[in-house]
């Protein structure tokens, strides 16, 4: 059907959201922080590839600087993932009620995997783990 | 003939065009509370007013003392006094203003080092009366145009103009003597639109496609001219056509004079900086008729460069590579896309190429429409108003200033505005319009639609293009004008063989090729009747069996009226205005146009 | 999802073949997008051996002669033919470009394919409906906004300061930056594009103008500005060399500075 609305009618649309920037200035700032976090990451992986389980858990508990920096590399990975996800998603899907379920279904994921994983993650490092 | 329906519309003013002149009257219009409609066959931004590249002439006075008297005198001379002196006075005295005026609206001029608009040099521009070249021409790099236009563009919608985008008007809705309108196809969906208005104004530029080689768009063809013709309305001053004096050879794009205002300089193929013996004063910076006689000159004695001596060398690998960069970005793009040349090592090679047309629709300073009638060489035509190109006020008589169009657009556009606001009452009642006064529109419309001859359009308008071209060029002899008139009766003899072979409605460019050859063909026409009826020399008139300007018989406008069935032109004349404007500046006499 | 294939009624066919006159010199083949609004057929793909010697050096002379001598039913726009006017931008060789400053010979290979511009409408052959575009440059307010009374003479701008708008305000709205954005191709309503937002740089940047504030909160939606991911397809064909990348992703640094 065509739409007898003018074209300037459509190009202003709904206006402006006016914000947009606390979202980018959030995307650039966890992929800062996750250059370290993920070196790290990847360092604690290696370390802990030839131990069991045991000392995994010991590694974890030795100092607070371990759980820390696991805890915030979840925390920050999932936000920048919700983020980045939530792009693509707005970017590809054009109908509203695929577009709004699908990003909801980003927010629970993210947010239910990100929480789990920091629960396990506090559960294991304040001693709960065996 | 096939039915047609118009879509009607009803406005105070209908500007025809897009282009500087239009976008500027239409702009004033609506700001002084008028329902304005702006009509035009392509997006405003894509008018040929883009192309422009040097400036805009103004006596700002920003590089050193300057006086609009100055700028009139200038203007006179460079006109050959066929300039009517009181629209050149109105047209210099408002210039300052209008420069100033585009400034506020966020034209991005070039600046000077203490912040204000930076004017260049330009062909003819003197101060204090001829005594040497003054900086007048105020500029936006080498993209004046563009610059103004898109910034006027901006401005129009700001004003809430209501744009009729890829419009193309058809002919004049006349009635008894008098414009109501004028008729249009829109192009995307093929409907008709009869355009009603208290005032019509034409701003549908020049004609410089009836020529093979022409600085001009390929949209160039004088439609707003081809209406009023066939509204049986006179053109005025149409054997006056610019050659500008360097076009890139070959294609025939457009370098700016700005080039020769920055410092650069032609040769011939004894390196000679020839125009030094031509114009001692200005030397390249002579106005564009006498440059482009030069080295026409130049090459018919065999000092042409070139494998075939053919063109002439344009210099500016003299120049600071970073001035090039700053203030001729855009030419130095042209001539390496377009010459394979790069500017800050090798000459262009350049010639004379079409690029102007002085002549046009007659107006007074208001912009109003004039004819002769009987006595009366001034009869307003009440309803119709023409600007920019496609008028002859006549500020630039037989030869224009470069520079001096982009300040005859606004400045012209804005009179233009101003009287219509004078002059109409924002919804006043207007007359019924009858089917009768627009049969004629639908005949013609209909008749080319279906045509269906042997002669395809294209290879008509080129046996035009080249007639012109051969005949009515640089220099003119009567000879050449004979075989020109005779030529361009053939060829409009040959209309009724015209074949279209598109028949569509919606975006049939091959008929809008073929209305637009029709509206040439006429000013075409008149251009060599008037050349071959002017027996005299005059600005970018160059007769050679009348070498010499006579003022006691030729000090006049040649009127030409063409009647489009028998393709006869009919020529009467209007006293060239020997009075100015006001009493600030005395009518000034001619004498010996020396450079 | 977008949609990746055509609709049905849009998927173009194979079209006429035109051979190339007797006694051509130098042929190359240009095969070229048709579509006939007015007739029930859908696009197809018309091919036509030109004889290059026989027409100028670039895209658009081969058109011409194409219009001129063998199909006068061809439409595409055109008017300046020299590079500032913006009229006859199309994809050439895969690529978004003015027809009138690229040359046939630019393009390699045998044969050249010329369509309109990408992920428009398409109105008649070459000829795209551009309103949105427009609409979307009438859409960030493309005049001076100044509240100050205007100054007798000139606004003053130092050179330094107007030398910001260069490769700003040179644009000739061709559109072959926002129609070479797969951004701009899946959001083009709500997305303003590259050619509406460096217009927007432009004045934003322009020392005269005062409603900067107010332009970057228009601008400041996730649609509008930020759906410009740098892929840098606009940069890569812009014809007159512009980098409206560049200028979004200056608005987004200016977001910022007003923030921290």
């Amino acid at each position: 059907m065509a739409s007898y609305r003018t074209p300037l009618g459509r190009a202003r649309g709904l206006g402006a959201a006016k914000h947009g920037v606390g979202e980018w200035i959030s995307e650039r700032v966890t992929a800062v922080a996750l250059v370290p976090l993920v070196l790290w990451g990847v360092f604690a992986v290696l370390r802990l590839a030839g131990a069991d389980y045991a000392g995994a858990v010991a590694w974890l508990t030795a100092s607070p600087l371990n759980p820390t920096l696991m805890v915030l590399l979840v925390v920050v990975s999932f936000l920048h993932m919700h983020g980045g996800m939530r792009v693509v998603i707005e970017d590809y899907i054009e109908k509203t009620l695929s577009r709004t379920g699908l990003l909801l279904l980003n927010l629970f994921v993210c947010a239910l995997a990100g929480t789990l994983a920091v629960f396990s993650i506090l559960k294991v490092a304040l001693g709960g783990a065996l | 003939m096939a039915s047609y329906q118009f879509i009607d519309h009803k406005f105070d003013v209908v500007v025809v065009g897009a282009g500087g002149s239009g976008l500027r009257a239409a702009l004033g219009c609506a700001a002084a509370g008028l329902k304005t409609a702006c009509i035009t066959k392509v997006f405003p931004t894509r008018s040929h007013t883009v192309a422009a590249q040097g400036g805009i002439s103004a006596s700002l006075g920003n590089m050193g003392e300057d006086d609009w008297r100055w700028h009139m005198y200038d203007t006179v001379k460079g006109s050959d006094w066929l300039g009517d002196q009181d629209a050149i006075e109105y047209l210099c005295r408002n210039a300052p203003a209008a420069v100033y005026e585009l400034e506020h609206w966020g034209v991005p001029f070039s600046r000077t080092p203490e912040g204000k608009i930076y004017q260049r040099a330009f062909g003819g521009m003197t101060r204090n009366y001829g005594e040497a070249p003054i900086q007048r021409t105020c500029a936006a790099a080498d993209r004046t145009g563009h610059a103004m236009l898109h910034t006027m563009y901006g401005q129009a919608l700001s004003k809430d103009t209501e744009f009729f985008i890829e419009y193309f008007a058809l002919d004049l809705i006349m009635d008894e003597g008098v414009c109501r309108g004028v008729t249009a196809w829109k192009l995307d969906d093929g409907t008709l639109h009869r355009f009603q208005a208290q005032q019509v104004i034409l701003a549908t530029g020049g004609y410089g496609r009836a020529y093979f080689s022409a600085t001009s768009a390929h949209t160039c063809t004088g439609d707003g001219g081809g209406m009023a013709l066939r509204a049986g309305l006179p053109l005025q001053d149409m054997e006056f056509v610019q050659f500008h004096p360097t076009g890139i050879y070959g294609a025939g794009c457009l370098i700016t004079e700005g080039a020769r205002g920055e410092g650069g300089y032609l040769t011939n193929s004894e390196g000679e900086r020839f125009m030094e013996r031509y114009a001692p004063s200005v030397k390249d910076l002579a106005p564009r008729d006498m440059v482009s006689r030069a080295m026409t000159i130049e090459i018919r004695e065999g000092r042409g460069v070139g494998p075939k001596k053919d063109h002439i060398f344009l210099h500016l690998d003299h120049l600071d590579p970073k001035i090039l960069a700053e203030r001729l970005p855009g030419i130095s793009e042209s001539a390496k896309i377009f010459a394979g040349v790069d500017v800050t090592r090798e000459p262009i090679p350049v010639l004379p190429t079409v690029h102007y047309n002085m002549g046009g629709i007659p107006t007074n300073f208001y912009s109003e429409v004039v004819t002769r009638l009987g006595d009366d060489p001034d009869k307003v035509v009440p309803g119709l108003m023409a600007v920019g190109e496609a008028a002859c006020v006549s500020v630039h008589g037989a030869n224009r200033l470069g520079s001096n169009s982009l300040i005859d657009l606004v400045v012209f556009g804005r009179s233009a505005a101003l009287r219509c606001a004078d002059t109409i009452k924002a919804g006043a009642t207007q007359v019924e319009l009858k089917p009768a006064m627009t049969d004629g529109h639908l005949a013609r419309f209909d008749k080319f639609r279906n045509a269906s001859g042997s002669t395809p359009t294209a290879a008509l308008r080129l046996e035009m293009q080249k007639a012109m071209q051969d005949d009515a060029a640089v220099f003119r002899t009567t000879d050449s004008l004979a075989s020109g008139v005779k030529r361009l009766e053939a060829i409009h003899a040959k209309r009724p063989d015209l074949k279209v072979t598109d028949r569509g409605l919606i975006w049939n460019t091959d008929l809008v090729e073929t209305l637009e050859f029709d509206n040439l063909v006429g000013q075409a026409i008149t251009t060599v009747a008037g050349a071959y009826n002017r027996t005299e020399s005059r600005g970018a008139h160059a007769h050679e069996d009348f070498p010499d300007r006579n003022d006691g018989e030729w000090m006049k406008h040649t009127l030409t009226w063409f009647d489009d069935a028998t393709g006869k032109v009919a020529i009467d004349y209007r006293p060239v205005h020997s009075f100015t404007m006001t009493n600030d500046i005395a009518y000034i006499p001619p004498k010996a146009r020396v450079y | 999802m977008v949609q990746l294939r055509l609709p049905k009624n849009s998927r173009v066919q194979r079209g006429e073949h035109h051979p190339a006159p007797a006694g051509a010199t130098k042929v190359k083949t240009f095969k070229v997008y048709r579509y006939d609004p007015e007739g029930t057929e859908n696009p197809r793909w018309d091919t036509y051996d030109v004889d290059v010697d026989a027409c100028g050096p670039m895209v658009l002379d081969v058109l011409i002669h194409i219009k001129n001598t063998v199909d006068p039913t061809l439409s595409f726009r055109r008017s300046c033919r020299e590079g500032v006017c913006g009229s006859c931008a199309m994809n050439i060789g895969g690529r978004n470009t003015l027809a009138c400053t690229h040359g046939h010979d630019e393009v390699p290979g045998a044969q050249c394919q010329i369509a309109p511009l990408p992920h428009m409408p398409v109105i008649k052959d070459l000829v795209p409906d551009m309103t949105m575009f427009y609409a979307q440059y009438a859409s960030i307010e493309p005049w001076l906004h100044t509240t100050t009374p205007e100054p007798q003479t000139e606004w003053l701008q130092t050179p330094e300061d107007r030398s910001k708008i260069d490769g700003l305000y040179e644009c000739i709205l061709c559109a072959c930056c926002s129609t070479s954005c797969p951004s701009y191709w899946w959001n083009g309503e709500k997305y303003l594009g590259p050619a509406a937002l460096l217009q927007s740089y432009r004045w934003l940047v322009d020392s005269r103008d005062e409603a900067t504030g107010d332009r970057l909160d228009d601008l400041e939606d996730p649609f509008k500005l930020y759906r410009c991911h740098t892929i840098m397809n606009c940069a890569q064909v812009c014809p007159k060399g512009l980098n409206p990348a560049k200028a979004i992703g200056e608005i987004k640094k200016m977001l910022v500075d007003r923030v921290v």
